[in-house]
């Protein structure tokens, strides 16, 4: 009673805080609302201050390429968040709009006037939502100035890059004293912001700059060694391999490559970022170790690159059929082109921070470049393989040329001044070979890979096998397919990263994948690759789901509710084809594909293929007659025609029939519709076969028909009911015919139960002396050839010769009539 | 390998899934013209009748026929019907 009466006490004290609560939301909203377009106002207006700071900065630094990127990624910030805020009106919009939709139209001059209230109501929103739109304006056009000045960085930047590459600067002797005295200077600058750097973190952080680098060097520790008890033995070459396969070639040398450069690259990125962290790092010194360790990663990473590819030490794991000697030639020359490129790379970010004279810059770039472009000449001029009489032989023309070409491009900017376009050549020789080798690789194995039975030899294919039990023809299949990918990896990894070496940015690059992906225009219909992408993932989606759910209703459902098996056939074929059909137009309108415009022509094309394709669509209609009616369900035995088998399949358009002779026939399925078919076992297996037999004249035809009854009676097989039957079928020239009829509950025994009763009324009519006639022919020998006299007896000679006719008509005869007694049935064995 | 080959699908997934646009849908009997801008310029986007066009796909500031102005994330659809568009 209580408990009641408190329920609804509290029942009663939510109904009112609710109606408290709606009320208060309402006298709120009006507030909440100029809140909301004040605030806005205000975020829109600290944006505006902001890019007005922006703008005067972009041009300030219009000569530093850094700082305009990232005076750009700035700006795209500050856009999303103009959008952000622009979006926090939609609510509100909403809701303004429903209202006003609810409040109705003015009412028009004539009509009756409405209430003050409605009149108030819908002004006090138009006005809101006026100036709403104001601030949205000015949204918009802060929007667009954003983006102009964001063209206008990608602007600066293209000259900036131009002018650095085309900038000549003057090169004379004299200069070479003055850069000299320079670098010395700048030397000892370096040492000594280094050295009161080191003083500093030895005095002040010593002990986290120790635990920075035991951390570092732990997880670089953890990769290296994990990996190598991971994957160990995909990444060690092993001397002891006589003839180690490409595939594996190349995966150690990529796997030994990719484990360590990832821990170099871990180790430096740790130390720095905890460095970072623990305020270890000053402005300029924090700037140069950045510079420093990008540079020994890069260093790192082609010498191993190189190494894993030329393996100078262990001939037969070399991927590239170069000698020994070049071999180990060509590394050294890699890594000293790669080494003076960091070094230069790296001096210039260490002038950068010293602020040094443009002397030096200028000089030690010369110096450099000139060497990168020796080195890139010297690789060219490697003999690095062996022609058939064994003489060193070199690269092919082409590649020899192009590297002539840089080496040549590099030192001749260099020494004619164009000291930035010299520069921009040696790195771009350094690190787009690098990616481009890399690339190179990556197509080789998925070449490697795409050879037969290659797959199946890789440590990845055999765990496959084993783990799958897949056969030979599904791992090629899956070798091909894994090569394709491999192809489409690296393409889709090493473009981007080529292209942004460049100087092209990621904004640019997805913004063109994006143009690419969203389609183009072909007359009227747009080609959308992202569209059929789309649609194809959608049809695999769609068609392996209706498999699983065909698979799951036939042998769960259908299987487990007992259904017949000819029932479970139909709509196991039915779904298949409906989900193919629910698959394929759920891809086209995936992949944007409009309906309408196939039903128009659909319908200019459906006379010819009305015409056309006649006999596929009236099979087609047939074969879903044949799975609705059922006249026969896979497994039965039928007669259409000249063809007698078991129904092995019935798809829509045809039906395979397996003869006895285990021919595969396939029926069109309107031939089944349109012509009489016979079928043994449709409602039942229920079936009659004959056994004819002749008795000779003399015999007691009573005892022959008992006999014949009670082996027809005592065979297992044969039914007793309907009853076994046996006829007497006629007085024939030379033997009275009986025939024995029996039922069967499986007509498929027919065979066995006809050998069964033969057998057994062939021992029956020994034991009971019961003779079968046969027509007997009597065939004469002649021996020697009998010398030709004229006949003795004319009259006997002719009387033989008749008889002789006679018989011999006789026994055809016979013989006809037996094949015509012979069963009509088909014959099951 | 397993691992890589799972990671990279689910890239492909995520990357053929995140190609997307907002679009507008026109479902009134004359031609509709949305005011567009986008990346530093304002264009008009006219939708012929029950035409559906994909536009602005990194965001953009959109002014509806009967003059409201939306900011447009990328994600939506604008359905016009009767002149008046709503964002769905």
């Amino acid at each position: 009673m209580i408990s009641t009466a408190a329920r609804r006490l509290a029942l009663s004290l939510m109904l009112i805080v609710g109606a408290l609560l709606t009320q208060a939301h309402a006298q709120d909203d009006i507030r909440s609302s100029s809140e909301l377009i004040a605030g806005q106002q205000e975020v829109i207006a600290s944006l505006t201050r902001k890019v007005d700071g922006l703008e005067k900065k972009i041009d300030q630094d219009s000569d530093d390429d850094a700082t305009l990127v990232d005076d750009r990624l700035q700006l795209e910030q500050l856009s999303r968040d103009l959008l952000h805020s622009g979006v926090a009106f939609r609510p509100r919009l909403a809701e303004i709009n429903d209202r006003l939709s609810q409040l109705g139209q003015p009412p028009a001059e004539g009509q009756p006037a409405e209430s003050d209230l409605v009149t108030n109501e819908r002004k006090t929103l138009l006005a809101e939502k006026a100036e709403i739109n104001v601030v949205l304006g000015v949204a918009e056009n802060l929007s667009i100035r954003i983006n102009k000045l964001v063209d206008k960085i990608t602007e600066t930047r293209r000259a900036l890059f131009q002018s650095v590459l085309t900038k000549r600067y003057e090169i004379n002797y004299a200069l070479a004293s003055e850069v000299v005295e320079a670098f010395r200077g700048e030397m000892g600058d370096l040492y000594r912001a280094v050295s009161s750097w080191m003083r500093f973190v030895v005095s002040f952080k010593l002990k986290s700059m120790l635990a920075v680098t035991f951390f570092a060097l732990a997880a670089a520790a953890v990769i290296i060694i994990g990996g190598r008890r991971m994957f160990g033995r995909l990444f060690i070459p092993d001397p002891r391999v006589e003839e180690p396969s490409y595939l594996s070639r190349i995966s150690v040398a990529f796997w030994l490559t990719l484990m360590q450069t990832t821990a170099v690259v871990v180790f430096l990125g740790i130390t720095y970022y905890l460095f970072d962290h623990f305020e270890v790092l000053r402005g300029d010194i924090g700037d140069m170790m950045a510079s420093l360790f990008y540079v020994i990663a890069i260093v790192f990473f082609v010498s191993r690159l190189a190494t894993a590819v030329l393996s100078p030490r262990l001939p037969k794991w070399r991927l590239i059929p170069v000698e020994s000697r070049a071999a180990r030639w060509l590394v050294v020359l890699i890594v000293a082109t790669t080494f003076f490129t960091g070094l230069d790379y790296f001096l210039s970010n260490v002038y950068r921070v010293l602020g040094s004279p443009l002397a030096v810059t200028v000089g030690e770039a010369l110096v450099s470049t000139v060497i990168i472009g020796l080195l890139v000449i010297l690789i060219g001029l490697v003999k690095p393989f062996v022609d058939d009489d064994g003489q060193p032989k070199s690269w092919p023309r082409m590649l020899r040329y192009i590297l002539f070409l840089l080496g040549g491009v590099t030192i001749a900017a260099a020494l004619l001044g164009y000291v930035g376009l010299a520069r921009f050549v040696s790195q771009q020789i350094v690190v787009t070979g690098a990616i481009l080798a890399t690339m190179y690789i990556g197509f080789l194995s998925s070449q490697a890979m795409n050879e037969e039975a290659a797959f199946a030899k890789t440590t990845v294919g055999r765990r496959l096998q084993r783990k799958f039990s897949l056969d030979d023809t599904t791992l090629d299949q899956l070798g091909l397919v894994t090569s394709i990918f491999i192809n489409l990896m690296v393409l889709v990894v090493g473009i981007p990263l080529i292209l942004f070496q460049w100087g092209f940015r990621p904004g640019d690059m997805t913004t063109w994948l994006y143009k690419v992906a969203g389609g183009f225009q072909i007359g009227s219909f747009t080609f959308s690759p992202s569209g059929i992408l789309s649609g194809i993932l959608v049809f695999a989606v769609v068609y392996f789901f209706t498999r699983w759910f065909q698979g799951w209703l036939d042998g769960t459902v259908m299987a487990r509710g007992k259904v017949d098996a000819g029932v479970r056939n139909s709509i196991r074929l039915t779904v298949g084809y409906a989900g193919i059909a629910l698959a394929a137009l759920m891809a086209i309108s995936a992949a944007g594909l409009d309906l309408s415009n196939l039903a128009l022509v659909a319908g200019a094309l459906s006379l010819g293929i009305g015409f056309g394709l006649q006999n596929v669509v009236s099979n087609f209609v047939s074969g879903l007659i044949l799975l609705a009616e059922r006249p026969f369900k896979v497994g039965d035995w039928i007669v259409a025609g000249q063809v007698s088998g078991t129904v092995k399949k019935i798809s829509v358009r045809a039906t395979e029939i397996e003869t006895f002779q285990r021919q595969s026939v396939i029926l069109p399925n309107s031939d089944l519709i349109n012509n009489p078919v016979g079928n043994w076992t449709h409602r039942n297996k229920l079936g009659r076969i004959e056994i004819p037999i002749g008795v000779a004249y003399g015999s007691d035809a009573k005892r022959v028909h008992e006999v014949l009854l009670e082996i027809a009676r005592s065979h297992p097989l044969v039914l007793k009911n309907p009853e076994p039957f046996v006829l007497f079928v006629a007085f024939a020239e030379s033997s009275m015919n009986f025939e024995i009829r029996v039922f069967l509950s499986d007509v498929n025994n027919s065979g066995i139960v006809q050998n069964d009763l033969r057998f057994a009324i062939l021992e029956t009519f020994e034991r009971e002396h019961i003779d079968i006639p046969f027509p007997q022919r009597n065939i004469r020998v002649v021996g020697d050839r009998p010398t030709v006299t004229w006949p003795a007896d004319d009259e006997q000679a002719e009387a033989e010769y008749a008889a002789q006719e006679e018989a011999r008509a006789k026994a055809s005869e016979e013989a006809a009539a037996k094949a015509k007694s012979r069963r009509r049935k088909p014959d099951p064995g | 390998m397993n691992r890589f080959l799972v990671a990279t699908g689910a890239l492909l997934l995520a990357l053929s899934g995140a190609a997307h646009a907002a679009s507008a849908v026109n479902l009134d009997s004359e031609t509709r013209t949305l005011i567009v801008t986008e990346g530093g310029s304002k264009s008009e986007l006219a939708l012929s009748a029950g035409e559906t066009v994909e536009f602005c796909p990194n965001g953009c500031f959109v002014t509806m026929p009967n003059g409201d102005r939306e900011a447009l994330t990328g994600t939506e659809t604008v359905e016009i019907s009767g002149g008046v568009a709503r964002i769905k």
